[in-house]
């Protein structure tokens, strides 16, 4: 059994890297020291230049519904290397940068597309392994 | 060969495999699709080591030379001299970031880059080829620390790409293939048992209507 012990721990400790609660770009925007908590307690900072490049794109009305970090939900039901970005505004940033029109509230994006986002937003996006 | 030694062959124990195994395709995908992840993650910052470690050599190749000029210019001990006068150190902040679970380090250095009268040697006694061999050195330093933020979240993000690899090869070729030969031992033997038992119970039934 400490094989299923072992799984379960692995399974619990995916999603550790997740913040506590996510922060506005309004908030990161005006904080000194932008960052959040993850669950396991350490710190997550957001790179000054990422949340300018994002105040760029979103409007200024937006930026108090955009949460960050941008959860990237990566869900092995939609089949290997895709993944899912919810929310109106965070699908408004990831289609911006990745060049795409998307009005839904919803997005799948797949492996290039992740690297593409991770590659130009390393610290305001988290990847969000959905086990349940 | 498949362990099913020590396997009591029970509905309750088939069951209990059958939920062993969903939890380890579950785990093994999900792992699976980390492991996945890691790698965009260790090619894309591996691709960023290569320009950044590109532009450093050349920074302080420039940096060495601007050196040798100012040794020839000033002279090696008054470059030492003025080197020693020097005592302010490049002030860093090292915070964290989160990629999949690792913390990988986050280095902002203060502007390293400084006026001639900061640096703290006597500009009276001095070359301007001091000036610009310290300039260049300062620049390399930013690059440096860039460089060096970059490589230890490559090393931090590869060692977790090793771990989560050998977990993912572990469940697909060790512990489902394991857990399922259990599962078809199992099916196997209890469908055996109720042949068995339907022909005994066959059996019975023919003593029975013999005897009447």
């Amino acid at each position: 059994m400490s094989a299923d012990r072992i799984l379960q721990f692995e399974l619990a400790r995916l999603n550790a890297h997740l913040p506590d609660q996510q922060i506005t770009l309004k908030d990161a925007l005006s904080s000194l020291n932008p960052q959040v908590v993850a669950k396991d307690g350490s710190k997550h900072k957001f790179e000054r230049m990422e949340l300018e490049y994002i105040s760029k794109i979103v409007h200024a009305d937006d930026w108090d519904k955009l949460r960050l970090p941008i959860l990237i939900g990566v869900n092995p039901k939609l089949g290997r290397g895709t993944a899912e970005i919810s929310g109106e505004v965070e699908v408004k940033v990831i289609s911006q940068v990745l060049g795409k029109t998307c009005r839904d509230q919803e997005i799948v994006i797949y492996r290039p597309e992740i690297a593409v986002v991770r590659a130009k937003l390393p610290t305001t996006t988290q990847y969000f392994f959905m086990v349940g | 060969m498949a362990k099913t030694i020590g396997v009591t062959p029970t509905r309750m124990e088939l069951l209990k495999l059958k939920q062993r195994v969903s939890l380890a395709q579950k785990g093994h995908d999900l792992l699976h699709e980390k492991m996945d992840a890691l790698v965009i993650e260790f090619f894309g910052i591996v691709k960023r080591i290569r320009e950044v470690r590109a532009g450093t050599m050349q920074q302080l190749s420039s940096a060495y030379r601007a050196l040798s000029i100012c040794f020839a210019m000033q002279g090696t001990i008054e470059t030492y001299q003025a080197a020693r006068e020097v005592t302010k150190v490049a002030e860093v902040d090292i915070s964290t970031r989160h990629v999949m679970g690792i913390l990988v380090p986050v280095v902002e250095a203060k502007p390293i880059e400084r006026h001639a009268l900061a640096r703290g040697y006597g500009i009276h006694t001095t070359s301007s080829t001091l000036d610009d061999a310290s300039r260049e050195f300062e620049r390399a330093l930013g690059d440096l620390i860039k460089l060096a933020e970059l490589e230890e979240g490559a090393r931090e993000i590869a060692l977790e790409l090793e771990k989560t690899k050998r977990r993912v090869n572990a469940l697909e070729y060790v512990i489902l293939p394991n857990l399922k030969s259990m599962v078809k031992f199992i099916s196997m033997r209890l469908d055996e048992m109720e042949r068995e038992n339907f022909s005994r119970l066959k059996r019975i039934k023919a003593m029975l209507e013999g005897r009447e």
